[in-house]
């Protein structure tokens, strides 16, 4: 069905809605709770397709599920490679990976469990 | 009457609480006899997801925010279709709703029990408050809560059953298995409520009376009167008026004092620890701040931290980028890495960062007992460099009309070179070993490399020979030494690392506990006490 050419590059994006990165888990509770819960309200909030793959694990999990998010255990030091697909991606691409970088925003949740 | 029986297990919350046993029932899903249409049984548990998320919606917008913030995990997961759909690949195969939940619910939490770190695997009792909140919902069944006054005793506790739990009569929480790092014992400690977890399995009947000894980590069953009378009159011993560090100095079996810190990754882990149970934070990492240029962000959380701990200690270390720290994009390079130009090396390189760094610890000194760990330091003119910033910084702010105070300031032990030689590092306040770095650059073997992962660990006679050469170096300088490697956290290395001569440790926080109880039951040579008690 998609037969675009794509980058395997930390970062592609192309014009035609698709859009590509790739990050490393810096948060020191890796991908748990709350940053799961950050993580995935923020990817629901755009629409086109998001999906997440794992330590180059060749399997691409749905970024807006939670509970694909939690069954994939990411820990901190883990490479996501975040791929979206539709209208805004790379928008959508950009938000998430400042997101990653941001370590969720943990720092502005004093108190709140991780 | 059934003599009393003691049970040993790890505080994850400190008091005494006495009551009655309330024994957790094991959720079994009754299988109905009668099986409706796949197309009705789907029904039945979309309805029940619906209904269970308003009870948690309802349950967290009467919470405070800590409490809500763990609800609003459990009612996300709820919110994801995911977990419907697994269970009904369940119902096609001709299960009932409820025990298509209970076994799609229980395969995924299996998943989650098996995780690498326990932070992770302390998420897997929220989701079996998901799977038991759902399953009530189908089956009609309230959920279970416990007379007040009670000592809950089962495997695990959710965290809903705790909120909806009424503590105000006491009582308290063991866990035969749980966490120290759990949801349920973070609220435990907000609220409190003692509780002792990893007990293993024992055998109490409903209703026998319970003495929760969490500052000892300690459970007695169907304790006598003298045992609860000592166990209450040693917390009033322990919690003076005054604020005291009691908890921070462990005494050896021959009577050593030993010194355990905490050491702090991000500001918000300090909620979570008790400032009485420890002698201060020998490490407090800089590195998660968030924006490091900004010098306002370093003041505010250093501020934090030292209000947090009163008079006792706390060591900041410096920005320590490069190596496996990657933020700002500096220390990406492979040059970089772990041997490149990283810790104190890239702060000299990149100076308007390290003075920015150097002026909000000055300020945030004059509050406080603040002290500075340099990251990587391998020869003393890097320290040297160092201090003259702080000096220059110093005296900068000072004609400005700034208060500062100059702190005391310390070295990482991580490089070798500086390991061997710490006699050279006169102007060094103090010295904390960092094994993690230490270890790698020992046995030339990359920490983050799976393939010589086995090199690595098997390095640790030589890490504790150069640790022992370390301490009596310093100990002939007359200056404090310390460990904050991930070796002091670990149970296994104590008895050797006490063996070498450390006397003051620190200890990620959800390992103080075990820590502490390692220590405690030791001669300050490193031998055991258990056998000769």
């Amino acid at each position: 069905m998609d037969n675009r050419p794509r980058r395997e590059a930390p970062e592609a994006v192309d014009t035609q809605g698709y859009c590509q990165a790739e990050i490393e888990v810096t948060h020191g509770f890796g991908l748990h709770a709350r940053p799961s819960v950050v993580f995935t309200r923020l990817a629901k909030s755009f629409p086109c397709t998001v999906e997440i793959e794992v330590n180059d694990s060749n399997v691409w999990l749905n970024g807006k599920s939670i509970v694909k998010i939690m069954g994939a255990r990411i820990r901190r030091g883990s490479i996501l490679k975040i791929r979206a697909r539709g209208l805004r991606a790379a928008e959508a691409i950009h938000a998430l990976k400042a997101l990653v970088e941001r370590d969720f925003d943990e720092e502005k949740k004093h108190g709140r469990s991780a | 009457m059934a003599e009393a029986l003691e049970i040993t297990g790890v505080s994850a919350s400190p008091g005494v609480g006495v009551g009655p046993a309330h024994l957790a029932a094991d959720v079994m899903a009754e299988v109905p006899a009668l099986l409706d249409t796949v197309a009705a049984e789907g029904d039945k548990l979309r309805h029940a997801v619906a209904t269970a998320l308003v009870e948690l919606e309802a349950l967290a917008a009467r919470s405070d925010e800590e409490s809500a913030g763990i609800l609003d995990f459990q009612i996300e997961m709820l919110l994801d279709p995911a977990l419907v759909e697994m269970a009904e690949r369940r119902i096609i195969a001709g299960h009932g709703a409820a025990l298509a939940w209970f076994g799609a619910l229980n395969d995924y939490i299996g998943d989650i029990e098996q995780a690498p770190d326990e932070q992770l695997r302390a998420r897997a009792v929220d989701i079996v408050d998901i799977r038991n909140r759902v399953l009530s919902a189908l089956t009609g069944r309230p959920l279970e809560d416990f007379a007040p006054g009670s000592v809950f005793v089962g495997k695990d506790l959710e965290p809903s059953l705790f909120l909806q739990h009424d503590w105000t009569a006491g009582g308290g929480i063991i866990l035969f298995e749980g966490s120290v790092s759990s949801h349920v014992a973070m609220l435990a400690r907000s609220r409190s409520v003692p509780m002792v977890v990893a007990t293993g399995r024992f055998e109490v009947a409903n209703g026998v009376g319970v003495l929760v000894d969490a500052n000892d980590g300690r459970v007695v069953v169907a304790p006598e009167d003298q045992q609860i009378h000592e166990a209450r009159s040693r917390t009033n011993e322990a919690r003076p008026p005054a604020p005291s560090r009691t908890g921070g100095v462990i005494e050896t079996v021959d009577g050593v004092a030993i010194r355990l810190s905490a050491i702090v990754n991000d500001p918000f882990e300090l909620k979570s620890i008790d400032p009485s149970s420890v002698a201060g934070i020998g490490l407090m990492r800089t590195e998660f701040l968030g924006n490091v240029f900004d010098q306002e962000t370093h003041y505010d959380i250093y501020r934090q931290a030292l209000d947090w701990a009163g008079d006792a200690p706390v060591i900041m270390r410096m920005l320590d980028l490069g190596g496996d720290k990657k933020e700002l994009g500096v220390g990406a390079k492979e040059s970089e890495a772990f041997m490149g130009r990283r810790g104190i090396r890239l702060l000299l390189a990149l100076p308007e960062i390290a003075r920015l760094q150097a002026r909000a610890l000055l300020r945030a000194a004059a509050h406080g007992n603040l002290g500075v760990l340099l990251p990587m330091v391998t020869v003393p003119e890097e320290f040297d460099a160092m201090r003259a910033i702080f000096e220059e910084e110093s005296a900068a702010l000072g004609r400005r009309g700034v208060q500062t105070r100059m702190p005391e300031i310390g070295m990482m032990v991580e490089v070798p070179a500086a390991a061997l030689t710490l006699d050279r590092f006169s102007r060094s306040d103090f010295f904390s070993f960092g094994t993690n770095d230490l270890a790698q650059y020992l046995a030339a073997a990359a920490r983050d490399d799976q393939s010589v992962a086995a090199l690595y660990a098997a390095a640790t006679p030589a890490v504790l020979r150069v640790i022992a050469q370390g301490v009596a170096l310093a100990e002939a300088m007359k200056k404090p030494i310390g460990i904050c490697g991930e070796m002091a956290s670990d149970p296994r290395h104590v008895p050797a690392l006490m063996a070498a001569g450390l006397r003051h440790f620190s200890v990620a926080t959800n390992r103080l506990a075990t820590i502490r109880s390692t220590i405690g039951g030791m001669y300050s040579d490193g031998r055991a006490a258990a056998e000769m008690k």
